[in-house]
């Protein structure tokens, strides 16, 4: 059964784009990865969802609930966390949630006391003397202490240092183990790669991809850069698995579709000075499988 | 109605509630003492000079020339300027915070995606809002008995007509604070908005101002706010002045009704 459900959703701000027939389904216990670069539409979808904005057109339900008409009641159980989280800037920890307990009407210190203590965050600074980090910690403490059971994560972990993004994922893995739903947007692939069991893409306001990991790994391709010994060696002609869509001197840049060991056994011998096979990033990911504004599947 | 957003409300209000209310209390005290102490040497020099006098008659709704009496030094300090800039603050500080000062500063993100209607968040900062100002207003009121004290017995007024006249202030405070609502609701700037009711309210003084020697203004008069305020003659009659403070409150009712239809139905963009 779906928890979250998007259909035909289109928003639009005047004659600008927002997002355009939007559909979307997530299934409860998912951890749902959202993708986009910036601009893409994932924050309007967001806001759409989390009661900020109104449909122009179409429809979004959440528990089965109309995400504009039941939006307090769908609030009593969702966490949310804004892309760029702004408080107050008298407010601490521990008065926020004093504050966030008694609007929600249940004692939330000390499970926000627990999650400070895994965040490294000490409850007691007051916004006006936090760094972004650290106001992002707070902003996810305050979405994750009601234990949710959807939460709707904007960029989650964009201004945290690595080591506190471990613990977001930890956490969130955890919450989706115990049958809470996860619904995030990001624009990195390493993080979403790690956690999702689903991704959905947008692009130019609209879903290009809507699978599930396993999936969207197999048609990514790999990024190939292979660095040559000499001018003879990098006038060799490449495998028809390989796309190279850069040549400098010596390097070469390009995708690999398939598997890599007859890519390796094909440079074995071939004078290979240098060679990184990796997960294209999202930005290299949408120019290999999408072409253009119409977001035209790659043949 | 939510508890805890009132009590963010009371985090918030606090500052300027303390400010406002002590600010309000001194200039009271000061003016409640010095108009009547020193009538005598406002009546024979700067009173007579008529520009002064045309403002004296806007403020207190008499023509100054002849009807300035006990009665009328008495009301000075429930119309000075600095004291009506200081109750009108306060609405526009309370009444635009939320939501053109939560958008303005990004923070209505999470106000919003708590578990509470967008009414629900009007009605409880209206609470905070209508609280916070009683205690404004009894801060002026306390001003006004401390600087009182020290006056000769024919310029003190008895408490009754002062809460009369407190009533009346309040709902003057109420109906600004509806238009504050109401410019707040529809805006995503906090400052834009408070500029807009303060260019209002700025207009209706000088309506209430030009009124007094222009007849095009007297016809009209009755749009601005100020008309419905005049504690002189509460001071020397002692009558509760109801269809004013009922103009006024409706005013503010109405103006916060539509606030909240706009805030209900609008779209919140921070981003």
């Amino acid at each position: 059964m779906s928890i979250l459900e998007t259909s035909a959703l289109t928003r639009t701000y005047g004659p600008r784009r927002g997002i355009e027939t939007v559909n979307l389904a997530v299934g409860e216990g998912t951890l749902f990865g959202f993708l986009g670069p910036n601009g893409a539409g994932k924050t309007t979808t967001i806001r759409v969802l989390v009661g900020l904005l109104r449909p122009t057109a179409g429809a979004a339900h959440i528990f089965g609930l109309d995400c504009w008409t039941n939006s307090e009641s769908i609030k009593h159980e969702i966490g949310y966390l804004p892309g760029d989280v702004r408080m107050q800037p008298w407010l601490d920890g521990r008065t926020a949630l004093r504050i966030w307990g008694t609007i929600r009407g249940r004692n939330l210190l000390p499970a926000g006391r627990e999650l400070a203590e895994r965040f490294n965050l000490d409850l007691s600074t007051r916004v006006r003397s936090m760094s972004r980090g650290m106001r992002q910690k707070l902003g996810l403490i305050l979405a994750l202490v009601h234990k949710p059971r959807l939460l709707v994560l904007d960029e989650p972990t964009v201004t945290l240092d690595p080591l506190m993004q471990t613990v977001v994922q930890q956490i969130l893995r955890e919450m989706a183990a115990e049958g809470h739903t996860v619904f995030f947007s990001s624009h990195t692939l390493g993080e979403v790669e790690q956690l999702c069991d689903r991704v959905a893409m947008i692009r130019g306001g609209r879903i290009v991809a809507d699978e599930s990991l396993a999936q969207l790994r197999t048609r990514a391709g790999h990024q190939v850069t292979i660095r040559w010994r000499d001018a003879e060696a990098a006038a060799a002609t490449p495998p028809a698995a390989l796309t190279v869509e850069k040549r400098e001197a010596l390097t070469w840049s390009g995708v690999l579709d398939g598997p890599i060991e007859p890519f390796v056994a094909w440079l074995s011998g071939r004078g290979v000075e240098d060679l990184s096979i990796g997960r294209p990033d999202l930005e290299t990911l949408f120019r290999h499988f999408y072409v253009g504004e119409g977001q035209e599947r790659r043949a | 109605m939510n508890r805890g957003v009132m009590l963010k409300a009371v985090y918030e209000s606090w500052p300027a509630t303390l400010m406002c209310g002590l600010l309000l209390a001194g200039v009271e005290a000061i003016v409640a003492y010095v108009i009547p102490t020193f009538q005598a040497q406002f009546s024979e020099s700067l009173m007579q000079i008529e520009f002064i006098q045309t403002f004296v008659s806007a403020m207190l709704g008499i023509d100054a020339a002849e009807q300035l009496g006990p009665e009328a030094f008495a009301a000075f300090p429930w119309v000075h300027p600095v004291v009506l800039a200081v109750v009108w603050t306060h609405a526009l500080v309370s009444c635009t915070r939320v939501p053109a000062g939560e958008v303005d500063r990004g923070t209505i993100d999470l106000t919003l995606t708590l578990p509470v209607t967008r009414w629900g968040i009007l009605a409880s900062e209206t609470i905070v809002w209508i609280g916070t100002g009683v205690v404004v207003l009894l801060a002026g009121l306390a001003g006004n008995e401390i600087g009182s004290q020290f006056v000769v017995e024919e310029f003190r007024v008895p408490l009754e007509r002062k809460l009369i006249i407190l009533a009346n202030l309040f709902c003057l405070y109420l109906a600004v604070g509806g238009l504050a609502w109401l410019v707040s609701a529809s805006s995503n700037r906090r400052g834009p908005a408070i500029i807009i009711v303060f260019v209002v309210l700025l207009a209706s003084f000088l309506l209430n101002f030009l009124s007094q020697f222009w007849s095009v203004a007297e016809r009209i008069s009755f749009l601005g706010i100020l008309d419905y305020y005049r504690p002189v003659y509460v001071l020397r009659d002692g009558s509760v002045p109801w269809y004013d403070m009922s103009i006024l409150l409706a005013v503010g009712v109405v103006l916060w009704i539509i606030a909240g239809a706009i805030f209900a139905r609008r779209d919140v963009c921070t981003v």
